[in-house]
């Protein structure tokens, strides 16, 4: 059925819209979108496993806290450069299709490798795997936001994207699951470190998987770019410049300082937290996990409704300070009570599914998109650095001070998120800007100023603070610059814009003609 | 809840006269005896602690004995031996423990602690011979370190016993970081290579306490596990196990001992080579027909003095029992009085005060500058309506 489809264009361009099998047909696109889902679990569900085998870690491998914490920031530590390298290989080189499978392919390379590291126990061999696997994981994340784009703007992008976020953190939510009860199994066969690298053997084979998906949603995106005719736009792309950074405003570092202080509080805790459960409120092992796992259960759950009532609400800024504010007191209440860490553990989940749906649109609303993936790419980036340090850093001070240290250290970062937050608020407010409007008034403004003021403005809103303290006549100088840098942004803006939506939606542009 | 332990730490540091005067002193009465007894008295603003620390007949042995204030307790000496303790007048109270023996048990089952259905081998510690280390008996801190080898051809190895009295409260140097305080002493007890039967597979070693107190003999010792927020002192380990002596759980003047569920199996103690401490049930018994303790308690009265005895046990399930590193080491703390209760370090508090003022000092000038901003915009200066 689909091989006379694809081997020709000509032919394959006769393929009704309203066959399933077109790409801009709603149940080819899903099916597309159920690919790009199982395309991420992969990666996410070999990430965590080592958080969900920590103690058979410790007893089998012999691995002290310190190393085992290494496991995880090994990941980090390539992306903290990779992140950037690995978008620019596919915009320049690469493109969507073959990143996806290369990044992929790499990716499955570092679960097996890790897996046979710890079937003869050579602990470099371990973190020369995590290593093969982190430089593949996090570039595979921006390909398949790429692909997310190309399928879906203009369409359930916001959906999409919070739909690949509950799958992704689904995909860490069974491992935690299942990784416990496929290790007894296991255990019946084999003993020793072997059980633990057979063990993970079997977790390879969803890297395996994944990219069996790649290489069909290859094949379909191949077949959409034919049918559809996405080639000549794609090579008027023009790169983007590394030099676009210095324009970034204030507003928009803070928001990287809330990217990496706030997760700091999040990913460590559930990478040490099995231990912390275990100990302090005396859970078993198998306890410990499904505590563990709640936090990316409710954002696997949480996180597309929360996307929906923030695009209904607007208000970014209040929730992203709510959802700080409530995390701070879940950390509080693991830290200085012993009330049952659900109740903590759950309130800390849902903190950051709000969190998570609140911030990263932020970006968007300070960043032009042309500098979008530059933008997104920093915090990112920053977000890695900060975890790979702080992992290990953590393991250490679990070592030598205890879970309440660890537990501070935490607060710490978290009250460095709000107050980060807490000034991104001032700012903001006090340049009347859009990040804490609701969208009514968003709207409002973007009718007046024909929508990129709304980017102009906060991008120059260090502008506007100078010119209200300067004289008379400065203002309308400066009004004259600013009106001419936003026309060129603008210009800009509408440029790419209508290069994405011909790229992007001629599935609505075969709509309409039909 | 942190307030509240706040205030009871420091109300008792006023309460029970922390500091007190001591004077230690090595074998009195007996000062060229190669055996060793440490005297130390201790002396507060009310009453006067007496502690005895034995090691003259196998058994190590800490007597607590509370006076009225200055009062002298003598001992005669036999034979290198301890053997009459004279006091002028009635004691207020008095409680001791002695480590009898130690149990080797095959821990079949590998479950780590001591159980009846496991088979199990005595080593009494009557003809264990005691060596002096190195010790410090002065003003500000009595210290001894003992070393004993077992007598016996067939059983080697050294347990190794260090007692520490600092007369001021603080944690402990090494790991687990006890609290000692005036009034408690911290004892450190290492079984180093000490062989274990050929006959067993799964060798563990058990230590057996003999605790002594003049209470009633039908009344009975308790053992509470407390749990704290702050593990801060030892990592990972939240519990805290207390024994009181019947006096102590009513009155908070009796006498107590008090432990983290932790040893180690490394002479450099970390996390990473800390396993589980287990305690067992207290079964009552009667004094041995020999020994320091039977000399001690000879002129109490029988019906008023209660003893009983437990075990403590080492390990985790899957830790390659005792050979595995052919040592275990342990903390404990004896004392008189209330129990030290941890407090939160001033980093916690700094920490908290900081990271919760700063965000609202920042909001409220925050709010105050948008406010002004705002105004502002309102009332444009006219500079602006010149321009127009």
């Amino acid at each position: 059925m689909e091989a006379p489809e694809s081997s020709g264009s000509s032919r394959s361009n006769m393929v009704q819209p309203t066959s399933w099998c077109h790409p801009a047909h709603r149940v080819h696109r899903f099916f597309a979108l159920l690919l790009m889902c199982f395309l991420c679990f992969g990666s996410y569900f070999c990430y965590d496993t080592p958080g969900a085998l920590a103690d058979n870690f410790k007893n089998d491998a012999h691995l002290n806290t310190s190393q085992f914490a290494l496991l995880y920031s090994i990941y980090s530590w390539p992306n903290v450069v990779l992140c950037f390298i690995g978008g620019y290989l596919v915009d320049r080189y690469f493109g969507v299709r073959l990143g996806t499978v290369i990044y992929m392919t790499i990716v499955f390379i570092g679960a097996v490798i890790f897996a046979f590291g710890v079937y003869i126990n050579a602990f470099w061999l371990m973190i020369l795997g995590r290593f093969v696997f982190g430089i593949g994981g996090e570039s595979l994340q921006v390909v398949v936001n790429n692909y997310v784009v190309l399928w879906f703007k203009g369409k359930e992008l916001n959906m999409v994207f919070g739909l690949q976020l509950s799958f992704s953190r689904f995909g860490s939510t069974v491992n935690f699951w299942v990784m416990e009860p496929v290790y007894r199994w296991v255990a019946t066969y084999y003993g020793g470190y072997e059980r633990l690298g057979v063990t993970l053997f079997l977790a390879s084979l969803t890297c395996f998987v994944s990219l069996i998906c790649g290489v069909i949603l290859g094949w379909m995106d191949y077949r959409a770019e034919k049918i559809l005719g996405r080639q000549d736009e794609q090579s008027n792309s023009e790169p983007f410049h590394l030099t676009d950074i210095r324009h970034f405003k204030s507003v928009f570092w803070l928001l990287s300082v809330i990217c990496v202080a706030y997760y700091l509080a999040i990913f460590p805790f559930i990478a040490l937290g099995k231990l912390f459960f275990e100990r302090k409120f005396d859970f078993l092992p198998q306890q410990a996990n499904n505590v563990n796992s709640m936090v990316y259960l409710l954002s696997a759950a949480l996180s597309p409704f929360f996307g929906i009532l923030i695009d209904k609400t607007g208000r970014n800024m209040t929730w992203v300070i709510i959802s700080i504010v409530t995390t701070i007191g879940a950390h509080f209440m693991l830290a200085f009570t012993f009330f049952s860490p659900y109740v903590g553990v759950v309130t800390l989940g849902i903190s950051y599914s709000l969190l998570a749906s609140g911030l990263w649109p932020l970006v968007a609303l300070i960043v032009p998109e042309n500098q979008l993936g530059t933008a997104y790419g920093i915090c990112q980036a920053v977000q890695n650095m900060g975890l790979a340090t702080v992992i290990i850093f953590a393991g250490m001070i679990v070592d030598k001070y205890g879970y309440l240290m660890l537990e501070m250290f935490f607060l710490g970062c978290l009250f460095v998120s709000l107050i980060a937050a807490v000034l991104i608020y001032i700012i903001d407010s006090a340049n009347n800007g859009v990040l804490n409007m609701s969208p009514s008034m968003r709207e409002a403004v973007t009718t007046i100023n024909k929508e990129t003021d709304e980017t102009a403005n906060l991008l120059d809103h260090e502008d506007y603070t100078d010119q209200e303290e300067t004289d008379s006549r400065r203002p309308s100088e400066s009004l004259d610059q600013s009106i001419n840098t936003r026309d060129v942004a603008q210009e800009q803006s509408d440029r790419i814009r209508s290069r994405y939506l011909a790229q992007i939606l001629p599935s609505s542009n075969v709509s309409e003609r039909q | 809840m942190h307030l509240h332990s706040l205030l009871i730490v420091f109300l008792l540091s006023f309460a029970c006269g922390q500091d007190r005067r001591i004077t230690p002193v090595l074998n009195p009465g007996c000062e060229n005896c190669s055996t060793t007894l440490v005297y130390i008295k201790a002396d507060g603003s009310q009453d006067t602690v007496h502690q005895l620390w034995d090691f003259t007949r196998g058994a190590p042995t800490i007597i607590y004995l509370i006076t009225k204030q200055s009062t002298p307790l003598n001992i005669s000496w036999v034979d290198e031996l301890p053997d009459k303790f004279v006091l002028p007048e009635k004691p207020v109270y008095s409680f001791a423990a002695s480590i009898d023996k130690l149990q080797e048990y095959n821990d079949i089952e590998n479950n780590g602690h001591i159980d009846n259905k496991s088979p199990q081998r005595e080593l009494p510690l009557r003809h264990v011979w005691w060596r002096r280390g190195e010790h410090q008996l002065s003003g500000k801190e009595a210290m001894l370190h003992m070393r004993g080898h077992f007598e016996e051809r067939r059983q080697r190895g050294v347990l190794d016993m260090k007692l520490d009295l600092l007369p001021f409260k603080d944690y402990a140097v090494d790991l687990p970081h006890l609290i000692h305080t005036a009034n408690s002493t911290l004892v450190d007890i290492s079984l180093v290579n000490l062989t274990s039967s050929e006959d067993y597979n799964a060798s563990r070693f058990a230590i057996h306490f003999l605790m002594v107190s003049t209470d009633d003999r039908s009344d009975s010792m308790t053992y509470s596990m407390r749990k704290s927020l702050d593990d801060e002192h030892t990592p990972g380990v939240f519990e805290i196990f207390e024994i009181k002596t019947p006096k102590s759980s009513r009155s908070d003047d009796g006498g107590f001992l008090q432990f983290r569920p932790v040893c180690y199996t490394e002479p450099e103690r970390s996390v990473s080579s800390s396993t589980n401490a287990y305690i067992t049930n207290f079964t009552r018994t009667s004094l041995p027909y020999a020994g320091t303790l039977r000399d001690f308690y000879r002129t109490f009265d029988g019906n008023n003095l209660l003893v009983q005895d437990m075990y403590i046990s080492f390990g985790l399930p899957g830790d390659g029992f005792y050979r595995q590193h052919n040592y275990t080491s342990w903390s404990f703390t004896i004392g008189y009085g209330v129990p030290p209760v941890e407090s939160f370090s001033l980093f916690v508090i700094i920490i908290i005060s900081i990271g919760l003022g700063v965000p609202v000092l920042l909001a409220l000038s925050g709010i105050t500058y948008v406010l002004v901003r705002r105004c502002k915009q309102r009332n444009p200066p006219e500079r602006f309506t010149d321009d127009e």
